[in-house]
């Protein structure tokens, strides 16, 4: 007997005593120890870890290993198949738990119970005939499934699909679960989900949902793995036993357990996501709104999980965000918010499900910020976790599409942009990212006060981050600037200029990634619109950034960067004789396969965005006011631009007939 | 269930008759009564579920021979269960911990709250023995950690280390932690886990039948006077005043 079983605290022997008894060569003395260390790292994470440090996870494993082998030899000599030796029974028990517990929500323990090579000892104990070891094994190796660190289990491989369909015919409802976990963790493509079905799984899950409480909830969750994106396998899903099965899953939506309820409405929303046409019934899709907001008051996991579901369910939905909006998804989500101290994994779901319910419906935004919703988010930008930040960052995104509060300057406070700036300093790039996805839309500020976001040094943060080694992180910081820079005063596009520098955009122009060269096409394409003085900074450092352009439409065949390199022509073509002339020159320079210039290229495009474009740099070229009109205009017609564009007057599309008519207009005043 | 659903049907029905309050006599009723067949099956399973989940072990092995009731549990999961249960009642925490981990390792792995609980009773339990330091180092090593995990635990934390600050505990405003209660409340909680885990519903069907045939009875008064039953451990039918 145990004599440690008092209730002091101090009864507990030390970590490191402990593993250095698990290699006690006296059996009594080996057992205890593996025991007291199971009893020790259940439910400790803490614990978990100095074991895990202190290297009890290959001293746990290499006693199972040993256990096992002497099972085999006794087997080999002739011995009953049973293993009639308690002892060996309870130090194969012991030590799966052990096993399995350092695995339980760990995934550090999961790569270290793994490295040890315990996985296939485990696998063997599933065929001890002792029910106690092979259910102590299959629990462990569920633990191990339930982390994404687990191995991908091959099903396509001969001999597996018929381990797993053993495994799901088993009596114990451990090694069922195991069975199910696998699935849950190792079905992704189309392929597999086809050969579960047609090795009959399909129908083995669904009577494990007449089964007992833990295996419906893990038949539940393989269920939503084997139709996850796969129409198929869905239709023939909800044809079994003629829709009975699909109308039984419904009805656990209305299961006295909390979980239940949960994984039925995954499994509800993933079939729903891929075969729009099924639970259509406006009926069931209250239901699930109505359900997953109850689900948040969850003390527990379904608590944490129900925020991520009900996200599921609504994103990029608008029918159910309007349900969910009616069913005042965003009071119960503030008031959620407003509890404080909440764990970080429930604190993200709550944001997410903010930010998808805010993404589309200006109802939305407005009901959010009417609730102080603003605030609440504002504090989380600060939060500890990286998730949450992230999240409420993804949140802001969303609420600050709200044009009518970006007119009236609501976003563009201290008490977001401080925080959302810091955040820009970020080591993550994900945060980054979602930082300047909000700040970009803060920026399309209509009233004069983006200098508060000057005076912050958002302007350095951005153009620092302009020069990212993350090709996403500049995108996205260029992409803020071009908004900034969209329709600002004179005195703001100079500090932004002096900040990014002719030669940084210049490069950025050039930048590896098409998406950037994009980005900074229209960021210059919006310093240079407006007043003259703003055409000039493509001409500072000799014209870098103009010869930039004029390259990147010589090279260019993506239309959404001949798009903005055109505009940018055209804005400089609206300043005075000399822009005009300068952009005459990139124009008639030959595209790089040498057979036409750049304007013609782009005029017989096929894109009618493009062919737009290009015919407003020939008005802008020819507009009859400017003394030098007429040069341009003969030297456009000896190249052969005038004609092309005359013969484009009936073109398909009515934006490009219209510049179209206005050339021909301006001419006449040549001829 | 069924007993409930026939009670609501003659309230349904009784309700249809009239809307002025209707006398029953007690013959009529007990006329009523009789047309309502209840199997006695259905009742066995009843007291069988009752006794398993109230963990009446030996009682539950008698009726099971008795009766040939089968119970939908192991019966002798119910004697690890009532183990467990009884050593939280006896402030035997660590004890309960070894025990609920051999029954079912998953249970503490996966319910935070519930091994938290048990590890503030173990706190409890030191702060009771007047273990002053190893309880301060108890909260420090295993506590501390747990509420830094899920920040909602801090409270019941620090309710509980407040124990220490007063010179007698027991009748301070957080001394209701040291009442027996207490243990009642998380050994009722280990033990709803437990049953949880085993696929068991954690509460006895009974008390809610007799629960759904008082609000029964409640809706019905407003409407008719019949014989009713007042005291619920005679069940005896009682006359309407009239």
């Amino acid at each position: 007997m145990p004599t440690t079983t008092t209730s002091s605290a101090l009864s507990q022997q030390r970590p490191t005593d402990l593993v250095s008894r698990l290699s006690s060569p006296e059996p009594e003395i080996k057992l205890k120890a593996l025991r007291e260390v199971k009893n020790q790292i259940i439910g400790n994470r803490t614990k978990k870890l100095s074991f895990l440090e202190l290297g009890a996870i290959p001293a746990v494993a290499s006693i199972l290993s040993a256990t096992l082998a002497e099972v085999d030899s006794r087997f080999a000599g002739g011995d009953d198949i049973n293993i009639a030796n308690k002892y060996t029974s309870n130090v194969l028990v012991q030590s799966a738990a052990a096993l399995g517990s350092f695995a339980c929500g760990f995934d550090a323990g999961v790569r270290a119970v793994l490295d040890a090579g315990a996985f296939s000892h485990l696998i063997r104990l599933l065929s001890v005939p002792d029910y106690k070891v092979a259910d102590a094994g299959a629990r462990s190796l569920r633990m191990i499934y339930q982390s994404k660190k687990a191995p991908k289990f091959e099903f396509l491989k001969e001999k597996n699909m018929e381990f797993l369909l053993s495994l799901l015919n088993s009596e114990s409802e451990n090694i069922t679960g195991l069975g199910a976990s696998i699935i849950t963790h190792s079905c992704t493509t189309n392929e597999e989900q086809r050969a579960l079905c047609d090795a009959g799984v399909l129908k083995k899950l669904v009577s494990l949902l007449e089964g007992s409480l833990s295996q419906r909830d893990a038949s539940l969750e393989s269920l939503a793995a084997v139709f996850k994106n796969n129409a198929n396998v869905i239709s023939e899903f909800v044809r079994l036993e003629r829709g009975r099965v699909l109308s039984s899953i419904i009805e656990l939506t209305k299961d006295r357990y909390p979980r239940t309820r949960l994984l039925a409405c995954v499994c509800l929303i993933v079939l729903r996501n891929t075969s729009p046409q099924h639970l259509q019934d406006l009926v069931i899709k209250t239901g699930m709104v109505d359900l997953l907001l109850e689900l948040l008051d969850d003390p527990g996991q379904v608590g944490d999980e129900a925020s991520f579901v009900f996200s599921s369910l609504i994103a990029e939905k608008e029918d159910l965000q309007k349900l969910a909006f009616e069913a005042n998804a965003l009071d119960k989500l503030c008031n959620h918010f407003q509890k404080g101290q909440l764990h970080p994994k429930r604190l993200q779901g709550v944001l997410l499900a903010l930010a998808d319910l805010c993404s589309n419906l200006e109802t939305c935004r407005s009901k959010f910020l009417s609730l102080q919703g603003l605030k609440l988010v504002a504090d989380a930008l600060t939060h500890d976790s990286v998730d949450v930040r992230t999240a409420s960052c993804i949140c802001l995104r969303s609420v600050t599409r709200s044009i009518k509060n970006l007119c009236a300057g609501y976003f563009m406070n201290e008490k977001l942009i401080i925080p959302l700036i810091q955040l820009l300093d970020d080591s993550s790039v994900s945060i980054q990212v979602a930082a300047l996805g909000t700040i970009s839309n803060i920026l399309i500020d209509f009233t004069t006060r983006k200098s508060t976001f000057i005076q912050y040094g958002g302007v350095k943060h951005l153009a620092q981050l302009s020069k990212s080694m993350d090709s996403v992180v500049r995108l996205n910081a260029l992409w803020a600037l071009r908004n900034m820079v969209f329709l600002s005063d004179e005195k703001c596009k100079e500090g932004i200029f002096l900040e990014l520098t002719a030669s940084l955009l210049a490069s950025l122009i050039c930048d590896t990634e098409p998406s950037v060269q994009e980005q900074a096409l229209a960021l210059v394409r919006n310093l240079v619109d407006g007043c003259i003085n703003s055409v000039e900074y493509v001409f500072s450092e000799d014209g870098i950034i103009l010869d930039a352009v004029g390259r990147q439409l010589q090279r260019t065949s993506k239309a959404e960067i001949g798009i903005q390199g055109m505009y940018v022509l055209t804005n400089v073509a609206s300043g005075n004789e000399f822009h005009k002339d300068a952009v005459m020159d990139r124009l008639l320079a030959q595209a790089n396969d040498g057979t036409q210039s750049v304007i013609i290229k782009f005029l017989e495009s096929h894109d009618s965005r493009l062919r737009t474009a290009a015919v407003w740099v020939v008005v802008n070229l020819t507009a009859p006011s400017c003394p030098g009109a007429v040069a341009r205009f003969v030297k456009l017609q000896n190249t052969g631009v005038v004609s092309q564009v005359t013969s484009m007057v009936n073109d398909p599309c009515l934006d490009v007939k219209l510049r179209v008519k206005m050339v021909l207009n301006q001419s006449y005043d040549f001829r | 269930m069924s007993l409930f659903w026939i009670v609501i049907r003659q309230l349904a029905e009784i309700e249809a008759m009239a809307a002025s309050k209707k006398v029953i006599t007690r013959d009529e009723w007990e006329r009523k009564l009789n047309d309502v067949k209840i199997r006695k099956e259905d009742m066995n399973k009843l007291v069988m579920n009752f006794l398993v989940t109230e963990g009446y072990v030996d009682a539950a092995e008698k009726f099971r021979m008795e009766s040939g009731t089968e119970p939908d549990i192991d019966l002798a999961t119910i004697t690890d269960r009532m183990a467990v249960k009884k050593a939280v009642q006896c402030g035997k925490v660590e004890d309960a911990i070894e025990k609920v981990n051999d029954l079912n390792p998953e249970i503490l792995d996966t319910n935070p709250q519930l091994f938290f609980h048990l590890q503030q009773q173990r706190l409890i339990e030191l702060i009771r023995n007047g273990k002053i330091e190893e309880a301060l180092e108890f909260a420090q090593e295993e506590l501390a950690p747990r509420v830094e995990e899920n920040q909602s635990f801090l409270e019941e934390l620090e309710r509980t280390v407040a124990l220490l600050a007063f010179e007698d505990a027991s009748n301070s405003p957080v001394g209701e932690l040291l009442d027996v209660s207490q243990r009642l409340k998380t050994a009722g909680e280990v033990n709803a886990a437990i049953l949880t885990s085993q696929s068991h519903e954690k509460d006895p069907k009974l008390p809610n039948l007799l629960k759904m045939l008082v609000w029964a009875q409640d809706q019905l008064d407003e409407k008719v006077a019949y014989p009713r039953i007042n005291d619920l451990s005679t069940a005896v039918l009682e006359d309407p005043a009239v």
